[in-house]
């Protein structure tokens, strides 16, 4: 399910659900799909609203497409 | 003694005092990880933590801090509970001699009862996850013993590895993974990716204790893990076949999670806090696709806290680094006495060793470097004389002090390699090393003025032993 409220941490407006709590309407577990930032509903708003999410740990979308990539890829061998 | 699997070890731990179990309702978050980070700030001889009363889940299981004090670590390796860190590394040493001990292999592993494959794969339906530090980007497997096989060496048992690495779960079927360059795994991918193909991997959750010492050990590429469990249980280590790729993987695990990294992908990862007490990444990782989840009824998860040290972790790789460094300087320079790598998995490392000759020192702080952990880790060398215990800090601290002249005696090496996790790093994977020689000069060093040192009278270690039994004896009252 993608709905569009926005990633705390990257600001992207399409969101997914995950999972959702075994005991029924206590959380979701909602994900970015753009940043992958991964949180649950009744977590602290430190971690679940863009307003009050910390500065420090903000990504943007050049971070994500200038992450450095680890391990490299090789180059293919030749067969 | 030696547990088959994790139950049986948490039944221990609840014998002995060592588990704490809080049956009040918690939150996932931020309850879980706050107990765990609090259990390394409450003292000595933590306990493990299980919780079963988490709010939105119906039957979750977790088990944290297992390895998180030298009690529990003496316990897990069979040792009396108040065994002293020097003595649990002097033992570990000694219990390596006995690798390697063959595994023993049984049919009837308990993650056999339950299965989802393929399309029905739901993680979150099997493993209650929770997010552990503020700036993790998500929830993590982060105390799994991952099973890969070399592809070119399919059925050499030595070159199959199992390796702890941070495990990002992305998905219900998804993960992302972290192979750092220099360990095995990434070895395994490597040769995967060139040839364009998957790298089939098991991924094993809530393993017995001295899996979990193992798989977080600096090992040599073609030496097998489970062959040194059962040199550090004194008992062969129990395995099983894994159905989907047929690896073996350990007897007694909790869940086992089968599938394979996709060849030459990488996505968005982390960032996650780390054992250097600072987060890493985001970075793009590679990204593993789960086929297959195998799992015991009512399985426990276990999860491991780490953060700004000291947390669990520091004890879990705490001896079973010291004891490759110490076997490796060994077996070139007899004349070590002791390694001390527990701080921040052996970035610093404290080396007592008696001097054959003058500069003697320096050079064994030099070989420290290049072991095969040290290309990675090892930045910070202190070298103490053979009378310095080096996880006596005050000791070292002493030889620091007076023992140390700072021109002389400090001598840094630029642009050596590191994990490109290390903080300090400038790039990433790239720092300046240093040794501070903290021992006495010997001919034909003749510097500074040593000649009388004092010593220990002969009678202290008797006296320390007596002590020590009458302590016991009065704490037992």
């Amino acid at each position: 399910m993608t709905t569009h409220a926005a990633c705390p941490r990257c600001a992207f407006d399409a969101v997914r659900t995950l999972a959702a709590s075994p005991v029924a309407g206590v959380w979701l577990v909602r994900q970015c799909e753009r940043c992958l930032y991964t949180w649950r509903t009744t977590e602290p708003v430190r971690r679940t609203t863009r307003e009050a999410y910390p500065e420090e740990f903000r990504m943007t979308p050049a971070d994500i497409e200038n992450a450095i990539e680890v391990p490299t890829v090789p180059p293919l061998r030749q067969p | 003694m030696a547990y088959d699997d994790l139950r049986s070890f948490l039944a221990a731990l609840d014998a002995e005092g060592q588990l704490l179990r809080v049956s009040d309702e918690v939150l996932p978050e931020p309850d879980l990880a706050a107990a765990a980070n609090a259990a390394g700030r409450i003292g000595e001889g933590a306990p493990a933590l299980y919780f079963d009363n988490v709010k939105g889940f119906t039957d979750a299981r977790i088990a944290l801090n297992v390895h998180g004090s030298w009690t529990n670590h003496a316990l897990a390796l069979g040792l009396p509970k108040h065994t002293p860190v020097k003595e649990q590394v002097e033992i570990f040493a000694s219990r390596w001699d006995d690798f390697p001990i063959a595994p023993e292999r049984r049919e009837d592993a308990p993650w056999r009862e339950n299965t989802q494959a393929g399309g029905d794969v739901d993680l979150f339906s099997v493993l209650p996850l929770f997010r552990l530090n503020d700036g993790d980007g998500g929830f993590y497997l982060d105390k799994a013993a991952v099973v890969s096989r070399d592809p070119e060496a399919p059925d050499d048992f030595g070159k199959q590895n199992v390796g702890t690495y941070r495990i990002q779960v992305i998905g219900p079927d998804r993960l992302a993974f972290q192979p750092v360059p220099v360990h095995d795994v990434a070895l395994h991918l490597h040769k995967a990716e060139e040839k364009g193909e998957d790298l089939p991997v098991a991924i094993t959750l809530g393993n017995d204790p001295v899996m979990a010492i193992v798989s977080g050990m600096p090992m040599a590429y073609d030496q097998s893990e489970y062959e040194m469990a059962g040199a550090l249980r004194g008992a062969p280590a129990p395995i099983a076949t894994s159905p989907l790729t047929g690896f073996d993987v350990p007897w007694g695990s909790e869940v086992v999670i089968e599938g394979v990294i996709e060849s030459r992908k990488r996505q968005i990862e982390g960032p996650f806090g780390e054992f250097t007490g600072h987060y890493s990444g985001g970075r793009r990782m590679p990204v593993i696709r789960v086929d297959r989840l195998s799992y015991r009824t009512n399985p426990v998860f276990e999860s491991l806290y780490l953060g700004k040290p000291w947390t669990e972790v520091d004890y879990l790789v705490g001896p079973n680094t010291c004891v490759p460094l110490l076997k490796q300087l060994r077996a070139e320079f007899p004349e070590v006495q002791a390694v001390n790598a527990m701080y921040t998995h052996g970035m610093l490392v404290i080396i007592s060793t008696a001097k054959r000759f003058g500069g003697f020192a320096k050079a064994v702080g030099m070989r420290a470097m290049t072991t095969r952990h040290g290309l990675g880790y090892v930045s910070q060398v202190i070298v103490v004389d053979e009378d310095v215990d080096p996880f006596d800090l005050p000791q070292v601290m002493w030889a620091m002090s007076a023992k140390v002249d700072p021109r002389e005696d400090v001598v840094v090496v630029p642009n050596l390699s590191v994990v490109e996790l290390a903080p300090a790093a400038q790039p990433a994977g790239i720092t300046s090393k240093m040794i501070i020689d903290a021992t006495t000069p010997v001919a034909p060093d003749v510097r500074g003025n040593f000649s009388t040192p004092a010593k220990d009278l002969p009678e202290t270690r008797e006296w320390a032993a007596r002590l020590q039994q009458l302590r016991t004896a009065a704490s037992a009252r």
